[in-house]
């Protein structure tokens, strides 16, 4: 890794925080988390391009993928770790393939997407938590996990306009171990299994109602405890209610994200509340937005898909295995991919971020940010490689 | 490379020119004066008797950012045919209420329109405005940033910060963001909603900060005139879509102390209390105002029947209107100490008295108020209906008949409490050229847009003059985007990319040193990451700037 500049600021891709106050000294990247420092210290493993696990010129790699393409009646366009840049190159080379398109974080997106269009949903972004929440409810998640820096940067912080951030309340609604330190030492723990979500949240919006429950608990929780956590609410001037879709995974998790939309369409006919669905990145968000805006659709979730062939984007994430398996598999992605030799092609593109520059959506949807390069590797970039394969496809 | 467009008939306002014979001669996608006699010409149109006008400019249309995007996604019933390959495309289909940034520049290219202007763009949310908009071909484009519900500003205006400081600001917002103007949506109501206030009139206070909606007004208006961009102040005022809220409307006018501001939508905001449902048409109080009152400007937000979705930064009353959304269901935000969004399905009917009175109300605006340089024609995309509808708006207003039939299918209710039909006028080719050409670039401050003088850009559109308004504005013969021809008899022939209009008034940089502090303080990005760099809109090679301010 050769660092061409001594020290600049950057924005980190790797949570979808997009923590933008990262100093890269060197080799260190200052005010990372753990997540933020792997990633702006990750090496390259492969420069060179790969066919069926042997070094090739880019030139015949992007052959080679030319052909498994022209030959393929139902090729998806898979993985889409990439950038909003990246995306945008994607589009033409699919609506040329006529390939689906899937992310791989299709089932957490599709929790969410089925749920807002269903019922709709309130919802906040990450400098109104900042400045107003009083009450933070963390329904099967402790953020961290995905999100590092969540309290670092939006609950414990010294100033906010609206509130004490320091007499914030911080709830663990459910989830599977979840890390609670983060929430500090009043935070309040009601552990239940995330399955369980949708028949806790359904209870807690009855009480909500004032309608009376016969059962003494639910999912291990005392009915007095949620008649409580329900007050807390009520009583609160600004409540978030937080989760990562990713961690709500299990059969039917819609429900329980639109009944975390229930809570809040009854908590805003008397108090102000909203919801925080965080995103999963891996450019999720981007990747979301960016089809909708060009199909005028959510990314779709290809439930039954049998393609027989795959181009598999994997940017941000060297290690995820790729969504088809027994497929003629072109990848397109982090030079670092561990199993880059089972792939048929292997074409290692800059990450942008990282190796170019590139913009990104936050966890939040609302927020998009430009992205710098911060070291020269000489990797070229996804619309790079797709333009030229995109020439030589009739 | 000269091309001569021969014998059309010119509507001009901008040169008082009505249906006037005249020559144009087009080099280097510029309109200029007619050449030598030694100097080829390399294309030659013979428009004999075709109605020639400038490209047609929206000034006020949800076409890029957050809540036109949350609306895509929330709605993909408005996009899912049963046989997609038997589908025939009329003006009446959902999926003109959501469409993809490729389809709204060659709807709107196809139509004759050569711009269109997103009227509510969050500084927060700028980058994905233009991101998008960068994805839209054809058209140039534009943006109103918005301003007046920020925290930033709000605290400004409790702590008496003088004007400069306030004119600083928001010259640093139109330069970060790239925009060409300034709209407030319900002045200090967004926020006020933050703080669980429910309602907001102009001479209530946000309860939090103790300003007005006057105050606001007052404030980013004469922010606006003094630095002196063409532009007046966006105004969406509060209250909107409640009965009786004329009077809020009428008292707006009067809160810039006689400096220019536009009132947009005025449609939905000239309602009264009158009749045995409590809701009535204060078109004609509306009208009079503002043939009285020559510093304000509007737009109409005309309603057409069919489903849309309604997208609007006003949360507190979209957040009562989520009440009304069909299908049911609708997204609504608080978005980063800047304001907020509401996207609401919508279905007007017919024969919902209620709608139906909205339909005319609109009318009885556009028929009532004198000068067409200050009333402007909008849909307010895809609120109140989707811009392809704008050929069948403009048939209603040219074609008394029509109109009367158009009426005699309403409610009848609704019919009992409208006088339209009382309304004889029937506006011409050349009101029709002068609200949506001349007026709108005098208006938005396009100088080189909007008219057919020498130095304009080669923006053109070229009608059949037919007695069927409506299919004469769907099917231009010709339309040339900087002297490209771009579309022939209302299909794209050639994709080309236009240009981002922008205003950049001098200010004093200092402003930037107290905002980076708020900034480094409460707010979750740094300061410079806000600021979208000419690069970002040049990007893929197919954008670029035009800064329209004269220094």
């Amino acid at each position: 890794m050769s660092i061409t500049i001594k020290t600049l600021s950057a924005t980190c891709p790797a949570c979808g925080l997009l923590c933008d106050d990262i100093r890269i000294e060197g080799a260190t990247a200052h005010n990372a988390c753990a997540k933020g420092i792997t990633f702006f210290s990750q090496t390259f493993a492969n420069l060179q391009p790969q066919i069926a696990g042997k070094p090739e010129t880019q030139e015949e790699a992007i052959h080679r993928a030319a052909e498994i393409l022209k030959k393929s009646q139902r090729p998806v366009l898979a993985g889409l770790s990439t950038d909003i840049h990246g995306m945008r190159a994607l589009t033409p080379l699919a609506n040329k393939l006529k390939a689906d398109l899937q992310h791989m974080n299709h089932a957490s997106l599709q929790r969410n997407m089925q749920a807002m269009q269903s019922a709709g949903w309130f919802i906040t972004t990450l400098s109104e938590v900042k400045n107003r929440a009083d009450v933070i409810v963390c329904i099967g998640t402790d953020v961290v996990s995905h999100n590092p820096r969540f309290f670092e940067r939006f609950v414990w912080v010294k100033d906010a306009m609206f509130t004490d951030p320091n007499t914030r309340k911080i709830v663990y609604l459910g989830g599977e171990k979840p890390d609670t330190t983060h929430g500090r030492k009043g935070a309040w723990i009601l552990p239940f299994k995330a399955a369980d979500l949708p028949d806790t949240l359904a209870a807690l919006n009855a009480l909500l109602l004032n309608k009376p429950l016969k059962a003494d608990s639910i999912a291990g929780i005392a009915m007095a405890d949620l008649q409580k956590l329900a007050e807390t609410l009520k009583q609160a001037k600004y409540a978030v209610l937080a989760w990562a879709a990713k961690d709500l995974d299990f059969p039917h998790a819609s429900l329980a994200v639109q009944q975390i939309t229930s809570i809040v369409g009854t908590l805003n006919q008397t108090t102000r509340a909203a919801g925080l669905p965080l995103g999963g990145s891996d450019g999720d968000y981007s990747i979301n937005n960016v089809h909708a805006w060009q199909t005028g659709k959510v990314l779709p979730d290809l439930q039954d898909a049998k393609p027989d062939a795959q181009i598999w984007v994997n940017s941000y994430n060297a290690d995820a295995p790729p969504s088809f398996c027994h497929t003629p598999t072109i990848v397109l992605g982090n030079a670092n991919t561990s199993w880059s030799s089972h792939a048929d092609v292997f074409i290692p593109v800059a990450t942008p971020g990282l190796d170019c520059s590139g913009t990104m959506m936050r966890v939040d949807s609302s927020i998009s940010l430009p992205l710098k390069q911060v070291r020269e590797s000489g990797l070229p970039t996804l619309a790079d490689v797709v333009r030229k394969l995109e020439a030589l496809l009739p | 490379m000269i091309t001569l467009l021969k014998n059309g008939r010119l509507y001009d306002p901008a040169h008082h020119k009505d249906g006037v014979p005249q020559d144009i001669y087009i080099r280097n996608g510029r309109i200029i004066d007619k050449p030598d006699a030694t100097e080829k010409i390399s294309h030659v149109y013979d428009l004999a008797g075709k109605v020639v006008m400038a490209g047609a400019i929206d000034m006020h249309s949800h076409i890029g950012g957050g809540k036109v995007n949350i609306a895509r996604m929330l709605l993909p019933e408005f996009r899912t045919y049963t046989e997609p390959e038997a589908h025939i495309c009329t003006p009446h289909c959902k999926h003109h209420a959501t469409p993809t940034t490729t389809e709204t520049g060659f709807r709107y290219i196809e139509m004759g329109y050569t711009a269109a202007f997103e009227p509510a763009m969050l500084p927060i949310n700028a980058r994905q405005t233009h991101l998008e908009m960068g994805d839209t071909p054809l058209i140039d484009k534009g943006c109103y940033a918005m301003l007046g519900n920020d925290d930033y500003f709000l605290r400004l205006l409790h702590q008496k910060a003088d004007q400069k400081t306030i004119n600083d600001y928001v010259a640093w917002t139109l330069h970060a963001t790239q925009a060409i103007g300034i709209k407030v949506v319900n002045p200090g109501g967004i926020s006020a909603f933050k703080f669980n206030q429910r309602k907001l009139d102009l001479d209530e206070n946000n309860a939090h900060y103790q300003v007005s909606a006057r105050d606001i007004l007052k404030a980013l208006s004469r922010a606006v005139h003094e630095l002196g961009i063409a532009k007046p102040l966006h105004v969406h005022c509060n209250n909107l879509g409640t009965a009786g809220n004329f009077e809020t409307t009428l008292n707006t006018m009067g809160a810039s102390d006689g400096l220019p501001m536009h009132l947009t939508h005025i449609q939905f905001h000239s309602y009264g209390t009158e009749g045995d449902k409590k809701f009535s048409s204060a078109a004609a109080q509306i009208a009079e105002a503002l043939n009285k009152h020559k510093h304000i400007t509007a737009d109409v937000g005309q309603i057409l029947f069919g489903q849309t979705v309604t997208a609007s930064g006003d949360t507190m009353q979209q957040y009562l209107n989520s009440k009304l959304a069909h299908p049911k269901k609708s997204v609504l935000m608080d978005i980063e100490c800047e304001a907020g969004c509401g996207v609401v399905p919508f279905k007007y009917k017919d024969q919902n008295y209620v709608n139906a009175l909205q339909w005319a109300i609109g009318l009885e605006i556009f028929l009532s108020v004198e000068d067409p340089w200050r009333i402007f024609l909008t849909t307010d995309h895809p609120n109140g209906a989707p811009f392809v509808s704008y050929p069948h708006l403009i048939r209603l207003l040219m074609d008394k008949t029509f109109r009367n039939e158009m009426f005699d299918k309403l409610n009848l209710d609704a019919q009992a409490m409208s006088n339209l039909k009382s309304l004889e006028r029937e506006y011409t080719l050349y009101e029709i050229a002068t609200m949506t050409r001349a007026a709108a670039a005098k208006l938005i401050g396009l100088n080189d847009r909007g008219h057919l003088g020498v130095g304009a850009a080669a923006d053109i559109t070229v009608y059949t003059d037919q007695p069927d308004r409506e299919a004469m504005f769907s099917n231009p013969d010709f339309v040339f985007k900087d002297g490209e021809l771009v579309v022939k008899d209302g299909k794209v022939i050639k994709v080309t990319w236009g240009a981002t209009h922008t205003a950049k008034p001098a200010f004093d940089r200092s402003v930037e040193r107290s905002l980076r502090d708020y900034f480094d303080k409460y707010q979750t990005i740094q300061l410079d990451n806000l600021k979208i760099s000419d690069d970002e809109i040049a990007d893929n090679g197919n954008g670029r700037i035009i800064n329209q301010t004269i220094d």
